[in-house]
């Protein structure tokens, strides 16, 4: 079974940040305040679009064949996913 | 099913949708010749005197291109994306397509003699279909517009709105004038 990566506090809908992070190999916790990574931050489906886009060589000709859908459809998801970065990346520098 | 026929620009746009509509504009042109259909403006239908072949294609494309225009233009004022002309034009020209059954429903003779007929029920039955088909033809151009500018929320429907009514208007300043230098001796 696949996990969720939660990004988002499910009481106040701040973003979550990593408090501890474990050694699968020798069992070593390091613990601290850490930022989720930019990319770790979307969706699943969002984080599919991307990784699809980067194998696709950044073609959205491709991406629209791939997904089944119209030119301007891959275009708006990708500007969708461009704003959400401007403003994920506001968000951190005004930290 | 419902997004197919409400929203089809999700999965077909540009060079496609611009075939398929050509296509169903040119059969389009061609019954509305023989049932005498006009279509002066883009939302508007109207049924009477015969008119030369030249100016059902005419009419057409005037609706087509003038709509193109108005809705690119708006498009490049309102939106922070790129927009490709090829998605505009090919889909409002697919988005006229509901088009064709009114050019079909011009057939019927009662609604070449309107002032004098009585059959008010026939009448109301007709009307209705062709509301139908105009409302679905507008949903059709409202989301051509959204999906090719990537608008959404009251920027869409404002930018739409101002859009269609300018298209409207300067469709039907043209035909009238076309009519009238070339039709009208």
């Amino acid at each position: 079974m696949q996990k969720k990566l939660p990004h988002v506090c499910p009481s106040c809908s701040s973003a979550l940040n990593v408090q501890s992070l474990i050694c699968s190999n020798c069992e070593t916790i390091v613990s601290g305040n850490f930022s989720l990574p930019l990319l770790a931050q979307f969706t699943p489906e969002e984080q599919t679009f991307i990784i699809d886009f980067v194998k696709s060589s950044g073609s959205l000709k491709v991406m629209a064949q791939k997904l089944d859908l119209s030119y301007p459809s891959v275009r708006n998801l990708l500007d969708d996913l461009i704003v959400k970065i401007e403003a994920n990346e506001k968000t951190t520098d005004s930290k | 099913m419902k997004k197919w026929l409400f929203n089809p620009f999700v999965f077909i746009a540009s060079w496609q949708a611009l075939g398929f509509g050509l296509l169903l504009m040119a059969v389009t042109c061609v019954i509305a010749f023989f049932s005498k259909t006009h279509f002066d403006g883009v939302i508007d239908i109207h049924f009477g005197t015969s008119f030369p072949f030249w100016m059902a294609v005419f009419e057409q494309f005037n609706i087509w291109i003038i709509s193109i225009i108005l809705f690119y233009t708006t498009g490049l004022i309102l939106s922070k994306s790129k927009i490709r002309l090829i998605n505009i034009a090919g889909t409002l020209a697919l988005a006229r397509a509901p088009m064709l059954v009114p050019a079909i429903i011009g057939f019927a003779p009662i609604l070449h003699r309107l002032p004098t007929a009585n059959n008010l029920a026939g009448i109301a039955l007709w009307s209705l279909a062709l509301v139908l088909f105009s409302i679905w033809m507008i949903a059709l151009m409202y989301n051509a517009f959204t999906i090719s500018c990537n608008l959404k929320g009251s920027k869409a429907i404002v930018g739409f709105i101002i859009s269609i009514i300018l298209a409207e208007i300067i469709s039907k300043v043209i035909v009238q004038q076309v009519y009238h230098h070339f039709l009208s001796k």
